[in-house]
């Protein structure tokens, strides 16, 4: 029988390209959460109702935290996003939860159950949240769920964005590192942080000099241990992208049956734009921001 | 704008709980017979609803050892076998190692799922170390010798939709040859029922199970936990036509929006799900008029399906009483997170068919709840036009066009 395609031949994949327009990386450690939803970043008006936060995951917390510090960091408003997408990759949404939850049905049966049990805790929640505190009518979803979560996320929007009625894309990743194993109580180790990246992405334009995420299907295949699995890995590889202009991409993760995903930078250029690097400490949760000096064009 | 490639479905692959495999499932849901029972496998006296619409014992996918087979989640060994089965079904089965096979999966709480079975079997691995755990769609794909991406997507009841548009997307960007696409939930659990039930979400008409999911009915007080899943084979039309494949139906248009109005109470507002409908329409070039069948979201609550109906209202306007509507959640249950893929499935059987499938238990129409309904009976007619939408917890709203393909 004559084989369907050659799988030595390259495949005629298009390329996905994505301007990250606005990114922030925020860590958070369990201490840190009750102040951080009451308050989760700055930029949101008039005070968010407790009733948005109050049963929410503690990475649900985190991913809007990141990314209403990519808004600000940005010069964006909150307003700006109304017909966006978001996909959230949340790593273990729930597990704590859920421990303790096993326990009470155990323990006290049916009634031990919390009704804000599934609508906080599956895997749709974090983008679901977002969507709601930004007033986002786009698409929401959840991706991945377990680890590699984070590469989920950026393939689930990439090729959302990729549908032209979306003018941008929020993606958003979180995980907590070390991996937050209950105890018997539902309790999180101390020195479990939980990470949240947040990224805005919009359709390449030629004129971007910024970090870009390009997707490409091709016949080459990577050597292997050059993926990012972990959002920490993720932060840590945008930075030199971000930092070294002679630093043209950097591979993300490999694409099974051929193919990769990567950032590197826009080729638009480099007259007039400046990386940097912003540290920032509010309130006792310590951010690490990287951005790009291009990120305000895509300010409306 | 470049013209879409058309993308068509030649593969299924389903177990729901009128049956296990497509001939089985099209009788029963012509027929108008309900999956919904007294819930078996654990205890429910103590819970507020104690039916739900559960699957049989799953089929174990040819080749494998059933004792290994049978020592998986069942989550997973449902997977597996639809996966098995739509790759089977489109005659791919023997050849999948030639090709890029993709793979995205609609996974609402893989996560939480198993660890709630592990619990449920006596384990603790919700307590230990899960760094070396393997998602379910990377261990479908190597247990299965998938040569392509895989994803799993979450929106909650409209995740098997947002995977047939990511599918369908992969494909026109030429990242897969073919693609598995589709959903599974294995919710009916302890757990599940508790979660729903302690929500009031849940019919409490324990006594008479199979008249419990009674969608647009005045009577319906919630609808009923059910489980199953569906997977699909999609392929570019070239490659299916160039292999004559067996076609089922081209998926046509795909639409979403989300309500940003609240996590799990659909919005009082019809424009954000109205929206995803028209969006749908016109990705498939269809006016309301042309639309053939309507398989509603419809879960039996009283809030959300007079929600639809308005939403339905917008957008076919005066034809909001010629095209026809049913809620197949009537007979299936609410499957969750694969609700949205066994749905698009009673699409293609009424396509395929000739026959809408009906909203069963509708005896006493909801007068806020007025369409065109199939009600109790299937219905013969040519469906070249079928719609389904689809609804989710964390306001999520999508809406699938299918398309009969000719000759």
């Amino acid at each position: 029988m004559t084989p369907i395609r050659d799988p030595s031949a390259p495949c005629a994949g298009t390329a996905i390209c994505a301007d990250v327009v606005a990114s922030a990386g925020i860590r958070v450690t369990m201490d840190q959460f009750p102040d951080l939803r009451q308050r989760p970043g700055p930029g949101l008006g008039a005070a968010l109702p407790a009733s948005v936060l109050r049963h929410a995951d503690e990475q649900t917390v985190a991913g809007l935290a990141a990314v209403l510090h990519a808004i600000h960091d940005f010069q964006m408003d909150v307003t700006d996003f109304r017909d966006w997408g978001i996909v959230a990759g949340p790593c273990f949404l729930g597990r704590a939860t859920l421990a303790v939850a096993l326990q009470r049905l155990a323990a006290e049966g049916a009634w031990g159950i919390s009704p804000h049990f599934i609508p906080h805790r599956s895997q749709h929640a974090v983008a679901g949240t977002i969507s709601q505190v930004l007033k986002i009518v786009g698409p929401n979803l959840g991706a991945g769920g377990g680890p590699g979560s984070v590469v989920q996320a950026l393939l689930a929007g990439a090729a959302l964005l990729q549908d032209n009625r979306l003018p941008g894309v929020w993606i958003v990743a979180t995980e907590w590192e070390p991996e937050a194993i209950p105890d018997a109580n539902g309790g999180i180790p101390p020195e479990a942080v939980c990470h949240a990246v947040a990224l805005a992405v919009v359709a390449a334009r030629p004129s971007w000099t910024g970090i870009r995420l390009r997707v490409l299907a091709r016949g080459t295949r990577m050597a292997p241990g050059q993926s990012v699995q972990t959002v920490s890995q993720l932060q840590g590889l945008l930075t030199p992208v971000v930092g070294d202009y002679a630093l043209p991409h950097k591979v993300v993760w490999t694409l099974e049956g051929g193919g990769w995903m990567e950032f590197g930078r826009g080729e638009g250029g480099t007259n007039g734009t400046r990386p940097e690097r912003v540290h920032r400490a509010e309130a006792r949760v310590r951010f690490d921001v990287q951005q790009s000096g291009a990120g305000t064009e895509n300010k409306r | 704008m470049k013209p879409r490639t058309a993308v068509w479905i030649t593969g299924v692959g389903a177990m729901t709980p009128l049956g296990d495999d497509y001939e089985e499932i099209a009788d029963n849901l012509l027929a108008g017979r309900s999956g919904v029972r007294s819930v078996s496998g654990f205890d429910v006296s103590q819970h507020p609803s104690q039916i739900a619409a559960q699957i049989g014992k799953i089929r174990c996918v040819p080749g494998w050892d059933p004792a290994e087979f049978y020592s998986l989640f069942r989550l997973e060994q449902l997977t597996l076998w639809c996966c098995y089965e739509a790759l089977r079904d489109a005659g791919w089965w023997e050849r999948r190692e030639e090709l890029r096979v993709g793979l995205v999966l609609g996974l609402g709480a893989e996560w939480l799922t198993l660890w709630d079975s592990d619990a449920h079997r006596g384990g603790t691995s919700v307590f230990g170390s899960q760094a070396d755990a393997e998602p379910l769609a990377s261990s479908t794909q190597r247990k299965l010798r998938l040569n392509g991406p895989a994803l799993s997507v979450a929106a909650a009841c409209a995740s098997g939709n947002y995977a047939l548009a990511q599918a369908r997307r992969w494909l026109e960007l030429g990242w897969v040859d073919v693609c598995l696409a589709g959903a599974c939930d294995a919710g009916v659990t302890a757990l599940g029922l508790a979660g729903f039930g302690n929500l009031r979400a849940l019919s409490r008409r324990n006594d008479q199970p199979e008249a419990a999911s009674r969608p647009f009915d005045r009577g319906r007080d919630g609808f009923v936990l059910g489980e199953g899943g569906a997977i699909f084979v999609l392929e570019a039309a070239e490659t299916a036509r160039r292999r004559s494949a067996h076609v089922y139906a081209e998926v046509a248009g795909c639409g979403a929006s989300s309500d940003a109005h609240n996590m799990v109470i659909p919005s009082p507002d019809p424009e954000p799900a109205t929206a995803a409908m028209r969006q749908a329409l016109a990705d498939a070039g269809v006016a309301p008029a042309e639309i053939d069948y309507i398989n509603a979201h419809a879960t039996s609550t009283p809030v959300g399906d007079i929600a639809e109906t308005r939403v339905l209202e917008a957008v076919l306007g005066p034809a909001v009483w010629k095209v026809p509507v049913s809620s197949t959640k009537s007979m299936t249950g609410h499957c969750l997170t694969a609700a949205a893929a066994v749905e698009a499935l009673a699409c293609l059987i009424a396509m395929q068919r000739g026959a809408l499938p009906p909203t069963i238990n509708l005896e006493d129409a909801d007068p806020d709840c007025a369409l065109c309904h199939v009600a109790n009976e299937a219905r013969p007619r040519p469906v070249r036009v079928a719609v389904s939408n689809s609804f989710g917890f964390g306001g999520s709203n999508t809406c699938l066009v299918l398309k009969a393909v000719s000759g």
